[in-house]
């Protein structure tokens, strides 16, 4: 007991130690961006600081685009200069808020995630954004000429409907992750549970967001040479379906349920559009151009993913990092990975419950 | 993480031109506001609302839509934070708004009337957004005007942009308590009126 107590102590000091160092990273950033004064979104140079310039860059490139929609109304080459410039507007923008990077991160890390499935899930996702402020504009602005005010309400709730869907896809993972923390915790002390064994095993569970539980026996044809270790309290439930550490093997990712798993993380991202894709379709519709609008939503979609993927592809690296870190740990590695993915699927839970109490700033929705 | 609002910027650019009410007394009544929006988020609003000449949209036209700006604005506080001798000052709902389109751009004008009219020796009004979503740049000509005031009156107006020491405090603070807030305020511009 008091065993099980302590590695609950360590795990959880090591969880907040991981979780402190983002905090810091988060406040190094904010710091960066203090130094520099860029209360100058016009000004051709702030001053220093590649955030503040990024930042800059981006109102630019977003304020170019209606002189280029206005442009390519007489002058259709100026389509891609459109385009260029929503690409690299997508690619700036997506360091904002919203854009799914916190969701699909900690989805990455909290399911153990290979950074190729973070790639087509931020590009997925990213589509499916395009594709809705495509959808909603195309619908409401374009077929039923609705109203701006018609149009927000449509945005506003597809925004409550998105943090709800954050909320509850958060829930899911704390409900899944909860389970392998706590069996963690249960575990004996790796030390005398790996007397006499080859090499010790992760015991995770190996359900990544879907319910395996009852059919988890079929995992245990992995052709691994494992050693469990059944010496430990028989009235805990043991997961006999061995976790394994590495990323889900080929098959697992063509099957059809392992692309299914990612689809609960495309569509809570994707399901909001960007208000900024709003504003440029709908003023390309006035322009006559709403293919130039779409075109340019696309363009912006494609940077956003770019972005998206690259933060997604850190996420699961540093994961990666974490885990190698913590394997040399005698043992208590494990604790502390389960500890982190657990974090991570709290995390999004607590994002979701920020965004929808208004805790959480989130990108506005256009409504004047 | 959580500073989400950090790293916002702006999809609104509003122009601004505001002028400050004075009765005779020298009591300040309210503040009236000429708010230029960029042509994309013009055309945005604009979307549905039919003219009968095209391209032309008359200001009964625009009813409906001024409605819903000032009804919308609410929420944000107009965006219009005023304080008299460091006191803060409240709003009551706007009066004479009308929505205005010239030039592909739409200006909403509109008056805020103050919960109580008060008497200050120090004046000071500031127009930003929070959450920076809209970014509030003042007219080049005219910015702000006192209509009424007494003649010793000595107005200041202060851009965001002008590196004035006030708005870098303002910035550093900001980050101090943490950032996700009030981060629009490193924007704010403001107007400062002293009068004797």
């Amino acid at each position: 007991m008091m065993q099980t107590l302590s590695r609950a102590m360590r795990g959880l000091a090591l969880s907040v130690a991981v979780l402190a160092a983002v905090a810091l990273l988060d406040g190094a950033v904010h710091a960066l961006l203090a130094q520099n004064p860029f209360g100058a979104p016009r000004a051709a140079e702030p001053e220093g600081g590649i955030v503040g310039w990024l930042l800059a860059k981006q109102s630019e490139f977003y304020r170019q685009m209606s002189a280029t929609i206005r442009a390519a109304k007489s002058d259709g080459s100026a389509v891609w200069t459109l385009l260029a410039i929503s690409f690299a507007y997508g690619i700036f923008h997506a360091a904002g808020p919203g854009h799914g990077k916190a969701v699909i991160s900690s989805y990455l890390v909290a399911n153990r995630e290979t950074a190729r499935r973070g790639i087509v899930l931020s590009f997925a996702s990213a589509l499916m954004q395009s594709l809705i402020a495509v959808l909603i504009v195309g619908i409401c602005a374009w077929l039923l000429n609705a109203t701006a005010k018609t149009m927000c309400g449509a945005e506003k709730a597809i925004e409550i409907a998105s943090y709800a869907l954050i909320a509850a896809f958060g829930a899911r993972l704390v409900w899944v992750k909860g389970g392998g923390f706590i069996r963690a915790l249960q575990l004996p002390r790796p030390a005398l549970a790996m007397a006499g064994a080859h090499h010790h095993h992760d015991h995770g569970d190996h359900d990544r967001g879907g319910d395996h539980h009852h059919h988890a026996h079929e995992h245990h044809d992995h052709g691994h040479d494992h050693t469990h270790d059944h010496g430990h309290d028989p009235h805990h439930v043991h997961d006999e379906h061995c976790g394994h550490s590495h990323g889900p093997t080929p098959a697992e990712l063509a099957g059809p349920g392992g692309w299914r798993r990612g689809l609960g993380a495309i569509f809570t991202v994707g399901i909001r559009p960007c208000s900024g894709a709003i504003l440029v379709l709908v003023f390309a519709l006035a322009q006559g151009l709403f293919w130039a609008g779409i075109a340019a939503t696309f363009a912006m979609g494609l940077g956003t993913a770019i972005t998206v993927a690259a933060i997604a592809v850190l996420a699961v690296s540093a994961r990666g990092v974490a885990e190698k870190l913590s394997a040399a740990r005698d043992g208590g590695g494990m604790l502390v990975m389960r500890g982190l993915e657990f974090a991570a699927a709290a995390l999004v839970l607590l994002f979701g419950i920020g965004l929808l109490l208004g805790y959480v700033a989130a990108e506005r929705v256009t409504c004047l | 993480m959580f500073g989400a609002a950090a790293e916002a910027h702006p999809h609104v650019w509003i122009t601004a031109k505001s002028e400050l009410i004075y009765a005779p007394d020298g009591t300040i009544t309210g503040v009236r506001h000429a708010w230029t929006f960029d042509d994309m988020f013009s055309s945005y609003a604009l979307q549905g609302i039919e003219a009968k000449t095209k391209g032309a949209y008359t200001r009964e036209e625009l009813a409906p839509l001024a409605q819903t700006n000032v009804e919308s604005l609410k929420e944000y506080a107009y965006f219009t934070f005023a304080r008299g001798d460091g006191k803060k000052q409240r709003f009551n709902e706007p009066v004479d708004y009308f929505l205005e389109y010239r030039d592909t751009a739409l200006t909403l004008h509109f008056t805020l009337p103050l919960k109580t009219p008060f008497k200050a020796k120090e004046l000071s009004l500031e127009v930003f957004d929070p959450t920076y979503f809209i970014d509030f740049q003042y007219a080049d000509k005219e910015p702000v005007k006192l209509v009424g005031a007494s003649a010793d009156c000595k107005m200041q107006f202060q851009r965001p942009n002008d590196g004035s020491a006030a708005a870098q405090k303002l910035g550093e603070q900001n980050f101090l308590d943490g950032g996700a807030g009030n981060f629009g305020m490193m924007f704010a511009n403001k107007i400062l009126v002293e009068c004797p």
